[in-house]
């Protein structure tokens, strides 16, 4: 189709011709027809009432068509109005990231080079086995500013408190609500409520004497911390030495070097510390993460242990079950119900009595003396590294793994199709989601486990580990999807969302199976997509955090359509 | 073609060209706005919008090198901002024009003049906006071109990728579509996709 070549009727205007037709009519209308035409034009319109009504139409229709379209009808994003200073940002998060990375090198270099300092440390009692325990559980930490802080904990620690103002700058510039919040909850943390009975003691030897009944909670922080009193509350400790021989009626939740419960403790010891020993009772359970954990002969835990770090001794009695994952687990006393180890070895000796099922799955078949008193039989599977690659079994698991996480995104694509997209569409900037996935990746699972240690925060802690955990889950669907739009290009319908997921999702699996037991290759790459993924998704999440703009006072065109 | 509404910033686009990020800011504080409706007018989705008027951004980093400072940096960016949503639009809809290319040999029926005159008097600009969105790609753009942009018959072609006698046809078919859509009449609307 083309443009006519005489755009008025061929009789001309002035003859008797029958009217202008539309193109004519429009061109004349833009000015787009030479001297000559235009002339002939008007002269027509001039005798034709028909042709000067739709000369006016035409007209009017691009004004109005100018006018809708330069009302500004919506405020500009704010995604896009926060779009220049989330660029200045993302220099923020690379700079952070270096820092992190350079934190990393030192205690690289620290743990490899600097062995007669680790020594030294050892030798004064400080024999910690990671930076965690290092920085958090030793009795140098609490010591005092001064004297013992090294580099290391001085680099780890502005770190930690670097990510914090570049997460939280923007509230605390602008006053926001959660600064009132952090400043509640520094107020509350530092000073004790008037109308408790909350209780809070440091020092260098931190005691609850013989005689003294405490009523309600006690927060105890120091080298040194001894409990010869009753608590009638939890205790929360942080300290290098514990000891607790007297009584407390709630739980004990601690931070330590090593733990001793002489004493009673009528609800649950939860704890991160290098060695626990309980010659005492505990009424309910013991959560230990760190070395190792003792149940003496004397000793009572009236629930499940659950520990996860390091070798378990049951040498008294534990009332219900073992949660494992560590290196051994010794029981020579009695364990009420079952065993579930994940470990490298579980010897049971010939004193050693279990009530329910043992389930170990380790390197080695576990190790029960003839005398043993056992429930039922161990259930022993041999762990398995690299060779689960070479069975079909791994595959067939593959295929119904990728049904099931094909179900989960379908599922969250149809709850929550908007910020689903968001997340694939942050994805696709491949570069940002990355960089932001490897803070996330490993920064939320620090900060989550710093905040559990932290009294108030266990709670916060454990939502945000399960939070990650989830996003890890998710990751791959996202890159699963932006895979799938690469191929298939980007659409806004839901199910074509869904089903370029399905299909992205199918293919990154497809290509990953065969590079995942490729060792070091193999992993490299799985943590690419699980980075990208989460990096994307807490991209998105960012977004959504970001306030709304109501309006925009910036110019606008305003085009002069005839 | 001229954009009086836009705030000239011949300095800010200088100190831009020489790194300066303060400029950039400035820059995409002054038309990140007008881009952004540039981008909604001309792109089905507010998704679709949001990303693009990103993406010219950073496409803007690369091209300003290119920029000729003698004359209008708003219609120079409008011209970037064309051809990036132009080449969104065509990539998603090459299937669909092979499907309806015939429809563009369709003839056009000629207006009975009054009844247009009573149906323009009649419409909203909201209604214009909403009716917008149903239009094929190619006609929506060259509305958005001719009418948002306020750009020339050459400038349109080129950004099209059409002869420039041509655009006039393309003008009138987009408005065609458009009145369709107004009276609730889709199939031409949907014909009509380029």
């Amino acid at each position: 189709m083309s443009e006519p070549a005489n755009p008025v009727s061929p009789e001309g205007p002035g003859g008797t011709m029958d009217h202008l037709d539309e193109i004519t009519c429009l061109l004349y209308a833009e000015r787009q027809l030479d001297r000559a035409r235009a002339q002939a034009v008007s002269a027509h319109a001039q005798d034709c009432a028909a042709c000067r009504t739709l000369l006016k139409a035409l007209e009017r229709e691009s004004r109005l068509l100018t006018r809708a379209m330069l009302e500004a009808d919506e405020p500009l994003p704010a995604r896009l109005a926060e779009f220049q200073e989330r660029a200045r940002k993302s220099h923020q998060w690379i700079s952070g990231l270096i820092f992190g990375l350079a934190a990393t090198g030192v205690y690289a270099l620290y743990t490899n080079f600097v062995e007669p300092w680790q020594t030294r440390l050892s030798e004064a009692g400080f024999g910690g086995t990671s930076l965690l325990s290092l920085l958090v559980f030793q009795g140098a930490f609490w010591k005092g500013w001064q004297s013992v802080i090294t580099l290391l904990e001085v680099l780890a620690m502005l770190t930690v408190a670097g990510f914090g103002l570049v997460i939280f700058r923007r509230r605390l510039r602008r006053g926001s609500a959660l600064a009132l919040v952090l400043a509640g909850l520094c107020a509350a943390l530092a000073l004790p409520s008037p109308a408790g009975a909350t209780e809070f003691r440091k020092g260098t030897t931190v005691e609850v004497r013989q005689d003294e009944t405490i009523k309600g909670d006690i927060y105890l922080s120091g080298e040194r911390i001894r409990i010869e009193g009753t608590v009638e509350g939890d205790v929360f400790v942080a300290g290098k030495d514990i000891d607790i021989d007297g009584h407390v009626t709630g739980d004990v939740i601690s931070g330590c070097q090593a733990m001793r419960v002489r004493g009673r403790v009528d609800g649950n010891v939860r704890a991160a510390g290098n060695n626990g020993i309980i010659s005492g009772s505990v009424g309910r359970g013991v959560t230990w993460f760190g070395d190792s954990v003792t149940v003496d002969t004397t000793g009572k835990v009236g629930e499940t242990v659950s520990m996860f770090g390091g070798n378990l001794a049951v040498d008294g009695q534990v009332g219900r079950d073992i949660l494992f994952f560590g290196h051994e687990v010794g029981v020579n006393g009695a364990v009420l119900g079952s065993i579930w180890e994940r470990g490298d070895s579980l010897i049971i000796a010939s004193t050693g009595q279990v009530g329910g099922r043992i389930q170990f799955k380790g390197d080695h078949e576990a190790s029960v003396s003839s005398g043993a008193k056992l429930a039922s039989p161990v259930e022993f599977t041999q762990r398995e590294r690299k060779s689960e690659y070479s069975t079909g079994h791994y595959y067939i698991w593959r295929i119904i793994w990728t049904a099931a996480f094909i179900l989960l995104g379908l599922v969250l694509f149809l709850l929550l199709p908007k910020f689903a997209s968001e997340s694939v569409a942050a994805g696709e900037r491949v570069g940002a989601p990355i960089g932001l996935g490897v803070l996330v990746f490993f920064g939320v699972p620090i900060a989550a486990l710093l905040a559990c240690v932290t009294v108030v925060g266990i709670p916060l802690g454990l939502l945000t580990l399960g939070l990650w955990f989830f996003a890890i889950n998710c990751a791959e669907l996202v890159v699963g999807t932006v895979v799938g739009n690469w191929i298939f290009g980007r659409t806004t319908d839901v199910w074509g969302q869904i089903g370029r997921m399905a299909a992205g999702f199918v293919l990154v699996r497809i290509v990953y199976t065969p590079i995942a037991p490729l060792h070091v290759i193999g992993i490299l790459v799985g943590l690419g997509i699980w980075m990208w993924g989460i990096g994307a998704i807490s991209l998105a999440l960012y977004k959504r955090l970001q306030p709304k703009v109501t309006g925009s006072s910036m110019g606008v065109p305003v085009a002069a359509a005839s | 073609m001229s954009v009086p509404g836009m705030t000239e910033t011949t300095e800010a686009v200088a100190r831009a060209r020489a790194g300066d990020a303060d400029a950039w800011g400035e820059l995409y504080r002054d038309f990140a706005p007008a881009i952004f409706r540039f981008c909604r007018r001309a792109l089905p989705t507010r998704e679709d919008a949001e990303d693009a008027t990103m993406e010219i951004f950073m496409k803007l980093r690369d091209k300003l090198s290119q920029y000729d400072e003698t004359r209008s940096f708003s219609a120079w960016l409008y011209r970037v901002a064309a051809n990036h949503c132009w080449d969104i639009l065509r990539r998603r809809k090459i299937r669909q024009d092979k499907e309806t290319e015939d429809v563009e040999d369709v003839p056009l029926e000629h207006p009975d003049p009054s009844q247009l005159d009573k149906l323009i008097e009649q419409k909203t600009s909201e209604e214009v906006r909403h009716a917008l969105q149903k239009l094929g790609a190619r006609a929506r753009m060259a509305l958005v071109l001719r009418y948002y942009s306020d750009m020339s018959y050459d400038e349109i072609a080129d950004a099209l990728g059409v002869r420039r006698a041509f655009v006039g046809v393309v003008l009138l078919r987009a408005r065609h579509e458009l009145r369709q859509a107004l009276e609730g009449k889709s199939a031409l609307a949907a014909g009509g996709t380029s």
